[in-house]
């Protein structure tokens, strides 16, 4: 949910179809809602419904169609779009919304993207502007609770945030989390993360150094995702990555039925072949766990 | 990467040169392969007003003229010294903007032709059909023909020798810029026709199917062995390492003793799987070249005998071209 133009069929696009930031630029504004099912994680339907921002619609959600827009949701993620010239209406827009959400969807997630965020270049200015809407939000959504990210296409940011948000969907990701961690120790791994297939968002990781561990995920799940989309249109289908150097080894390979799995080495003593061997084991107890 | 020049300093002794009208697109061609810029970004760039050059590996130089505009009248040699096509390590670019004033562009060739001849009856002669994005297959084809066409035609009017003249179908948004240029300064690289030996003999003996050497960097590839190409290798060769060298900048700006111009990519090996019978293996023989092999599923089974090859041929290359 979120004005016209704010970015929210760019972000479904990028996300779960192949677009690139730049085939964005053709996009026409959503009529009425476009509904699409994404398959994640094996057996995990995500429905997804784009509404499109338009005075019009937007009238209709909230009066005619409250019910059928608001019922039985699980997630609302509203997009901001920073530049927007009018503030209050949108704050008011985005109370009707929620309003209408705790009607008939009390248990509802909300998660609202400021989006936009490559117009600012600052990090500094960046950061301050999504800790004033986390402000403003906060003394407004008692019942919801919102979790704020700030969003670019242009940038990893985008996965981030919907790594966040899928991550929070799948069933039993902790216990997975626990498993991939002991999995990091006993093959001692730098690193450790799990790719859902069909969107090579991240959806698990496990790292020596979680700080910035997830950002770098973000981009190689952003290269290998470019990537996979390119070997596909040629019929190569893309399947592994070895990579090493004199700083790390690098493994990304099928793992369970709905995920790729990304190993990262930086002990020179452990050979590849030792770290190939450990994935393999580890292969059947995850499908068991995950699948 | 690059500097400006004033028309008078000497040009180095391997060198490409970029001549075309104002506008037809040359600068963007060198920005977006040499600078690495989105090819969305030269929209705004400005006309070229003194000589710029840019450097490649092995001692090759890419020099972007100021835009000819009416060379005839101007007495053509004002504008550029006649020298400058000499030497038997120098190539010519001509750009013809396939959008533009196609008429007005030959006509400026044919006066540039007539003085380089002059000089160097020999000089590779590429024009570049340029900014075919947009135009459909047919019409594409239809432009180069009736480009082909009229440029040999009038060649032979004038007596002027038409076996060294390459045409090239060109547009900063894919990679057919890069493999033009590939195709250009191939024959500038130092003892090319030893280095494609070297990749002929180690591509036949470890049983792989095509083997290009990349400078990394800006993706020109500067030999490869003489096996036919498919269609697509080469923008796939270089989609893939796009995707190589993105992964390995974001692992390695936080890996503690990485640095940025360090040899960090040096010894990288990298092998991607794609379907169950083809594998990619790149191996940089420096910091900026590296070997780019392609091969079947079955030859990785011997990994390490591929990678003994390699060792001996990048050992090889590294003597045999100057850094
Ligand atoms: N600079 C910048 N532009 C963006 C970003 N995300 C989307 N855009 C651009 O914003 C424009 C509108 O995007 P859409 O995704 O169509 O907007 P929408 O929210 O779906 O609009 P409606 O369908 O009318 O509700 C497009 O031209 C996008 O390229 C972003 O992160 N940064
Ligand atoms: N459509 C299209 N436009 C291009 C292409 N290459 C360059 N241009 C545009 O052509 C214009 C002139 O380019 P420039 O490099 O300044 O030309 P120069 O004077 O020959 O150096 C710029 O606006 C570029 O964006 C191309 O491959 N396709
Ligand atoms: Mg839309």
């Amino acid at each position: 949910m979120g004005k016209s133009g704010a970015g929210k069929t760019s972000m479904r696009l990028l996300i779960f179809s192949n677009y690139t930031a730049n085939d964005t630029r053709r996009l026409g504004a959503t009529i009425d809602v476009e509904h699409s099912t994404v398959q994640f994680m094996g057996d995990l339907n995500l429905n997804i419904w784009d509404c499109g921002g338009q005075h019009k619609y937007l009238d209709n959600y909230l009066n005619e169609q409250k019910e059928n827009i608001f019922g039985n949701v699980e997630v609302l993620i509203y997009v901001f779009d920073l530049e927007t010239t009018n503030k209050d209406s949108e704050y008011m827009l985005y109370d009707e919304c929620l309003h209408s959400l705790a009607t008939y969807s009390r248990d509802a997630k909300v998660y609202c993207l400021v989006h936009k965020m490559d117009k600012i270049p600052d990090p500094e200015k960046k950061a301050q502007t999504v800790e004033l809407y986390r402000q403003a939000l906060a003394k407004r959504s008692d019942l919801f609770r919102p979790e704020v990210f700030g969003t670019s296409i242009w940038d990893q940011s985008l996965y981030h945030a919907w790594s966040q948000i899928v991550y929070k969907m799948v069933p039993n990701m902790a216990t997975i989390e626990d498993h991939l961690n002991n999995f990091r120790r006993l093959a001692d791994a730098t690193e450790v993360a799990l790719f859902e297939r069909a969107t090579f968002l991240v959806v698990c990781s496990a790292s020596v150094d979680p700080s910035t561990a997830l950002k770098k995920y973000m981009g190689v799940s952003q290269s290998i995702k470019t990537y996979r989309f390119t070997c596909g249109q040629l019929q190569l289908p893309f399947q592994s990555i070895e990579m090493r150097n004199k700083n790390y080894s690098l493994f990304i390979e099928p793992f369970t039925k709905s995920t790729y799995i990304l190993v990262i080495t930086t002990d020179p003593d452990i050979e590849p072949a030792v770290t190939k061997a450990n994935i393999n084991a580890a292969r059947n107890h995850f499908v068991k766990l995950a699948d | 990467v690059l500097a400006h020049q004033r028309g008078s300093e000497k040009l180095a002794e391997r060198r490409v040169l970029f001549m075309g009208l104002p506008r037809s697109g040359k600068s963007s061609i060198l920005s977006v392969v040499f600078e690495n810029a989105h090819p969305y970004q030269v929209i705004s760039i400005l006309p070229t007003q003194e000589r710029v050059v840019y450097h490649m590996v092995t001692g090759i130089e890419i020099y972007d003229f100021p835009g000819i505009d009416d060379y005839a009248e101007n007495q053509f040699s004002n504008a550029v010294d006649p020298s400058v096509y000499s030497g038997d390590t120098t190539a010519l670019v001509y750009v013809v903007d396939s959008q533009g004033d196609i008429q007005g562009s030959l006509v400026t060739l044919f006066s540039v032709m007539r003085v380089a001849q002059a000089v160097n009856e020999q000089l590779p002669i590429h024009i570049f059909i340029h900014k075919v994005d947009g135009l459909s297959e047919e019409l594409k084809q239809d432009i180069q023909q009736d480009i082909q066409q009229r440029v040999l035609k009038n060649m032979g009017y004038e007596n002027l020798n038409s076996t060294f003249v390459y045409f090239h179908r060109t547009t900063i948004f894919d990679e057919s810029v890069r493999e033009a240029l590939s195709r250009v300064v191939q024959r500038l690289v130092p003892r090319y026709q030893n280095l494609e030996n070297l990749l002929n003999s180690f591509c036949t003996k470890s049983g792989l199917d095509k083997v290009f050497l990349f400078d990394v960097g800006t993706k020109i590839y500067l030999s490869m062995d003489s096996s036919p190409t498919e269609p697509q290798l080469y923008t796939f060769s270089c989609q893939t390492i796009d995707a190589m060298v993105d992964m390995t900048l974001v692992l390695l700006s936080d890996i503690t003793g990485a640095t940025e111009d360090d040899d960090d990519m040096t010894m990288q090996r990298t092998v991607v799987g794609l379907d169950s019978n083809t594998k990619i293996f790149i191996y940089h023989i420096n910091s900026y070249l590296a070997l780019f092999c392609v091969g079947s599923a079955q030859l990785f089974r011997q990994k390490s005998l591929l990678e003994f090859n390699c060792t001996k041929i990048a050992k090889a290359i590294r003597q045999m071209l100057p850094t």
